[in-house]
């Protein structure tokens, strides 16, 4: 089952994201489509695997869940991503369901995306400041 | 696996330019210092299966069905006034 069946209004974005390392411990995840609800402003988004339809990666703005949260970019990695002056990275973080429905987001490990060269890369924060399973919500339970 | 025995303040070198130097031994501690250029990442190793298996997680855990039920989850929590029916 494909997630753009199961939004009303789907839309691609125009282009694939190119992770060109794949993502920590999945060097094949390389390339990814964004699908969002063109319906619903919706605070989550999926990144759909090309390589591998079975991967779909439920994200968000990290800091959404953490108002403080930052990932800081080394220039390494924004050589990496090809940022110009006039790229502005953005950062995604991925959740996990449990099967209880709780919620978690992994802090320490974000995606980051040049819009502008549609390139990504998996940063790991090693610094101890955030979590792999950063408690998020449960399903059902904020739901008014 | 190449296997090389050192002493305290003893250095290995990797390439031309990471230098990994054991500081101190304490019991079953090894403090290691690494010198390694800026675009190299040195990673504790358990941290980088933490996040290849949150990674996996990330992948298995979502049911296409679930994202609008997720969304709304976390929209709750984010926005905690949603909650209250008006």
């Amino acid at each position: 089952m494909s997630v753009t069946a199961q939004l009303s209004t789907s839309e691609l974005s125009q282009a694939a994201i190119y992770f060109p390392d794949g993502l920590v411990g999945c060097p094949d995840w390389q390339r990814f489509v964004q699908v969002v609800d063109t319906d619903e402003d919706l605070p989550v988004s999926v990144l759909e695997s090309l390589d591998d339809p079975s991967v779909q990666l439920l994200v968000t703005d990290p800091s959404l869940i953490d108002p403080a949260y930052s990932a800081p970019l080394t220039a390494a990695d924004l050589a990496f991503l090809e940022c110009t002056e006039d790229d502005q990275p953005v950062t995604l973080c991925t959740l996990s369901v449990a099967p209880d429905g709780s919620i978690s987001a992994n802090l320490v490990g974000p995606l980051v995306v040049n819009p502008g060269t549609r390139r990504g890369r998996q940063i790991v924060l090693a610094d101890g400041r955030y979590s792999t399973q950063q408690p998020v919500a449960t399903l059902g339970e904020s739901v008014a | 696996m190449l296997v090389l025995s050192r002493k305290s303040e003893q250095s290995v070198l990797v390439g031309d330019d990471i230098v990994i130097t054991v500081l101190a031994i304490d019991g079953d501690r090894v403090k290691l210092g690494i010198q390694a250029p800026r675009d190299v990442t040195v990673l504790r190793h358990e941290i980088h299966e933490q996040v290849q298996s949150a990674n996996n997680e990330a992948a298995s855990a979502l049911s296409p069905t679930r994202l609008h039920s997720v969304a709304a989850a976390l929209r709750g929590r984010i926005t905690p006034s949603e909650e209250s029916p008006s």
